[in-house]
């Protein structure tokens, strides 16, 4: 859980006064003033000893008050999370301004940018919430960050700016669940977590990109100056015992600061949608040998690039990616390959006027191989409400997906919007 | 192509002036269909569509959204906003297509729980609109060159005269075997039409239940199509139209789709 972000248990009941406070203004108040959002349940099983390893219940409630150019607009969401207390998150929180070129945003926002599907290669103003790897829906991986973003606009073209003065951590599986990666060290470690940058216009975070659309091509030229979202490990401390070799190793966790520079592109041919996506990091941190880098780690450029395409066979919607990742000055000491190989392919087909919808979408890891497959079927028993169910499968014993061979799941839920 | 003829709403426009003049030329088949294609279009429009889904047991969904259409010099740009079902509120389509022969329509969408515009393939116009018994096809000016035409007899329709003409594609792999058209001869108004599947049966029929007069222009404003297979039908009405307002072409982009109409 991303303690950042959430509210403590007994501040729920803020929640209830919100949305109490926002369905009697909306009696009271003019056209201005709109509230929509859902309420979920969701639960997840393993297949391996159906022990449930998720069982949530959210109400996400989004109230906007718009007023000539102005927007003010505030998304809250309570969850019960496997019958532990109610934990209340504030997703949004922002002022709008919308002029005819000009355009301000200032608050907790998300920030998405990019060409790609379920990729994140430009898409690096918003962190990510990894806390369950990739298998919660993607708007859920979405974390907002605080600041303010500037938008000017000249028909096609647009220029974002981007400040942040609050550096918002990305979240990592937590150690002890069954998402948590496999640790690159002969020992398990002992890890001192990292402290957050401290609060001054030094250490914000600063954005642009420039974009245009047009009826060959989307093209998007972007760039930034941040915190990774995510710390790197520094080898603190090593116990070595004759005879056996190490046997402890400390490590202190630490933001660092890096740039990027990248680009999107998509435009048509056919009947075919082409997509590309691709990005620089510059001193992007490696955990390597630590015979090699005492640190445990090594400051490499990197690229990753993306090429995809979308198009449709009878009816249903198809759409293919090929990723790779690059180290540039690679060495055998880095834990890491130089080439890490990515597709994904993902189909869609609604049935019975849209009130069924089958979904599929698998990441493949060309290297190891492994993959992973998120399935589900969608029915909308209602405009307001659908069930949905799937499953949640990892194949290969090792890999980024393979490594979750063991978390072979399903699950079950039920949404209703307003 | 003339101004918004392959958009949603003009599809449904119906000329008054060409009542006069058609009398003055040769009625065959073929100058019907291309004089009520070849109507006076408004520059451009804004509207809200409401759609009504009723299965064969009598159940309705209803789906609403806002759109604006205009003409740019042989582009025709549209941008559908959805305003219900609340699942899918605030979702938009912006559909650009051209008079260039050949040259397929740009479409993007954009879905607010991704916050991101993203452009999608045109192809499978033949789908279903939004769930409905209208294919985008459907919702489109087919122009008239592209089948024969025939004119079947006459017969009179919520007491007017009209033709009743049989249009069959010229090439293969359109949707639709052929279509028969009942098409007022003082007006020039379509007042039904039915489509035939591949194999030649009766698939589904579109009605007229309503038009209105807006300054130069009639418009039919509520109507209905009829799967005769399925049992199912789909009611469509066009409130809120507003004609010739001058939309700009900024108001066809990425931040548009995003903000709102």
């Amino acid at each position: 859980m991303n303690t950042n972000h959430r509210i403590l248990p007994a501040s729920a009941l803020a929640f209830v006064m919100f949305f109490s406070v926002a369905v009697t203004g909306m009696a009271f108040a003019d056209d201005g003033v709109e509230l929509s959002g859902y309420g979920r349940a969701k639960a997840g099983a393993l297949l391996s000893d159906g022990s449930l390893f998720l069982a949530e219940t959210t109400l996400d409630a989004k109230l906007s008050w718009e007023t000539g150019d102005s927007t003010l607009l505030v998304d809250v969401a309570v969850s019960e999370r496997l019958g532990g207390s109610p934990e209340l998150e504030l997703r949004e929180l922002y002022l709008r301004y919308s002029g005819d070129a000009v355009e301000l945003v200032i608050g907790k926002q998300q920030i998405i940018w990019g060409k790609s599907d379920g990729v994140f290669i430009t898409d690096i103003v918003s962190p990510k919430d990894l806390s369950r790897f990739l298998v919660p829906d993607f708007v859920e991986l979405r974390q907002a960050v605080d600041g303010v973003r500037l938008g000017g606009y000249a028909g096609g073209h647009s220029l974002e700016l981007v400040w942040l003065p609050l550096f918002s951590p990305g979240v990592a599986p937590a150690a002890g669940t069954i998402w948590a990666p496999v640790m690159p060290y002969p020992v398990t470690p002992t890890i001192t977590a990292a402290a957050l940058p401290e609060l001054s216009i030094e250490n914000g975070e600063y954005f642009i990109r420039y974009s245009f659309m047009g009826n060959a091509v989307d093209l998007s030229l972007m760039g930034g100056w941040f915190w990774n979202d995510l710390p790197s490990f520094a080898v603190t401390g090593k116990t070595m015992t004759p005879g056996v070799g190490i046997t402890g190793i400390t490590l202190q966790g630490e933001y660092y600061r890096t740039a990027a520079f990248g680009y999107g592109a998509a435009g048509a041919i056919g009947p075919l949608v082409l997509r590309s996506e691709g990005a620089m990091q510059l001193g992007k941190r490696y955990q390597g040998d630590f015979t090699v880098y005492p640190a445990g780690y090594a400051e490499k450029n990197s690229v990753q690039y993306l090429v995809g395409t979308d198009f449709s066979i009878l009816g249903t919607t198809f759409g293919l990616q090929f990723i790779q990742d690059i180290i540039l000055e690679h060495d055998d000491a880095l834990v890491n390959e130089r080439f890490t190989n990515t597709a994904t392919v993902m189909a869609v087909r609604s049935f019975a006027h849209e009130t069924l919808r089958v979904e599929a979408l698998a990441y493949i890891g060309l290297d190891v191989p492994d993959a992973l497959l998120k399935a589900q079927l969608v029915w909308k028993m209602t405009d307001a409400m659908e069930l949905s169910g799937g499953a949640w499968l990892f194949f290969g014993d090792s890999g980024q997906f393979g490594q979750y061979d063991g978390n072979d799941s399903v699950f079950a839920g039920a949404k209703i919007s307003f | 192509m003339n101004a918004l003829q392959r958009s949603i709403l003009p599809a449904l426009l119906l000329g008054l002036a060409f009542a006069t003049t058609l009398g003055a030329e040769e009625k065959t088949a073929l100058s019907i269909m291309t004089a009520v294609y070849e109507r006076p279009q408004p520059a451009d429009m804004k509207a809200t569509l409401t759609m009504t889904l009723v299965d064969s047991k009598g159940k309705e969904r209803v789906r609403a959204l806002e759109q604006r259409l205009a003409s740019f010099g042989g582009v025709d740009k549209k941008i559908m906003m959805f305003q219900a079902p609340a699942d899918v509120r605030g979702t938009s389509f912006m559909n650009w297509s051209y008079a260039e022969a050949g040259k397929g329509d740009d479409q993007w969408i954009y879905m607010p729980a991704l916050k991101r515009v993203k452009r999608i393939t045109s192809d499978g116009k033949g789908g279903s609109f939004m769930g409905s018994d209208f294919s985008y096809d459907d919702l489109g000016a087919r122009h008239p060159s592209r089948d024969d035409h025939v004119i079947l007899g006459s017969e009179t329709v919520a007491g007017e005269e009209c033709w009743i003409i049989e249009s069959t594609p010229k090439e293969a792999g359109d949707g639709y075997s052929r279509t028969v058209s009942w098409i007022s001869k003082s007006r020039l108004i379509g007042f039904k039409r039915d489509y035939y599947d591949k194999k030649g049966a009766l698939l589904k029929t579109l009605s007229v239940l309503e038009t209105k007069t807006m300054g130069a222009y009639l418009m039919i404003t509520r109507t209905e199509m009829r799967n005769a297979q399925s049992n199912h039908r789909t009611r469509m009405e066009f409130t809120a139209i507003e004609l010739d307002t001058g939309i700009a072409d900024e108001q066809f982009s990425e931040r548009a789709m995003m903000k709102g109409l």
